[in-house]
């Protein structure tokens, strides 16, 4: 592992589901940013691995693309770190399925930051017999 | 302002945080400094054990390595906290926080800090998410105001 590695974070980048933007498209505009980065491409977006500040601006121009369909983590390992690639060990990567988990929120997510407003929780409550019985006779009549 | 999430690799968690201004403290920014370390031991394994050692200074010696091991990890993140979001009842899928006691030991210690602090329920359905998702967002803007008054 060299000196530099240690300086450099990585970031995933993910689509939410009701993103405006495909995955190749994103990679693309990565590429097109002509930043000093390692960019991997991945099904769920991107992984951007470089100094923090470049990974912040790229990560900030890529979240603008698309600003609440478009959400960002730090990732602890480099891209294509062996100890963690699914291609060296098989099976699903470590972490895998916490985002799979939150990817099923996502969409509710993205809506409530697009279109944020009040909601209830309390849950509808069944009728009594005798309300039931007066709202018949009242159709009745 | 440092804001500690729990679970503290949650995606949703972090990336509200950050769109909000706020620095997110995540798990994975302690573990890089691990696995990216030119120094590390054994470089497959990123808890030597200097972790559990550490970690006595948060639980007792009678409690298992492994939650001392990731309380060593998790500790500093609680102690720079300056205020807190926990959200409960995560799917245990949540990686490596599927340690129930290292989790019940962490929340614990947020709770005791006494600084600013926001519990919810991990939201399953569509009203869920936008109550929890409305919460935060009214917790942090309410953050940013008290940071200015007080500064």
């Amino acid at each position: 592992m060299s000196l530099d590695e240690s300086s450099k974070v990585t970031r995933m980048i993910i689509l939410g589901p009701a993103a405006n933007i495909s995955q190749p498209e994103l990679i693309r505009k990565l590429h097109m940013m002509e930043l000093p980065l390692t960019i991997k491409s991945t099904c769920y977006g991107a992984v951007v691995n470089g100094e923090e500040s470049v990974v912040n601006k790229a990560v900030e121009q890529a979240r603008n693309l698309d600003y609440c369909n478009i959400f960002t983590k730090d990732r602890g390992f480099p891209p294509g770190d062996p100890r963690r690639c699914r291609a060296k060990r098989g099976g699903a990567r470590e972490g895998f399925h916490q985002l799979e988990k939150e990817f099923e929120l996502l969409g509710f997510v993205s809506e409530a930051l697009e279109h944020p407003k009040k909601v209830s929780l309390k849950k509808p409550t069944k009728v009594s017999v005798d309300t039931f019985k007066k709202i018949c006779k009242g159709v009745e009549e | 302002m440092k804001i500690a999430i729990f679970p503290p690799n949650s995606l949703i968690l972090a990336d509200l945080v950050e769109r909000k201004g706020h620095e997110a403290l995540v798990l994975q920014k302690e573990i890089r400094k691990r696995v990216t370390d030119v120094e590390i031991d054994s470089p497959p394994l990123n808890i030597t054990e200097e972790e559990p050692i550490k970690g006595l200074k948060y639980a007792a010696i009678e409690v298992p390595s492994g939650v001392r091991g990731r309380m060593a990890i998790f500790g500093p993140l609680i102690e720079a906290a300056e205020a807190a979001i926990i959200m409960e009842d995560a799917p245990f899928g949540f990686g490596c926080i599927g340690c129930a006691r290292t989790n019940e030991l962490s929340m614990f210690c947020l709770r005791k800090r006494g600084i600013p602090l926001l519990e919810l329920h991990y939201p399953t359905t569509k009203e869920e998410t936008m109550e929890v998702v409305n919460k935060i967002n009214t917790f942090l803007d309410g953050l940013g105001k008290e940071g200015e008054s007080n500064g």
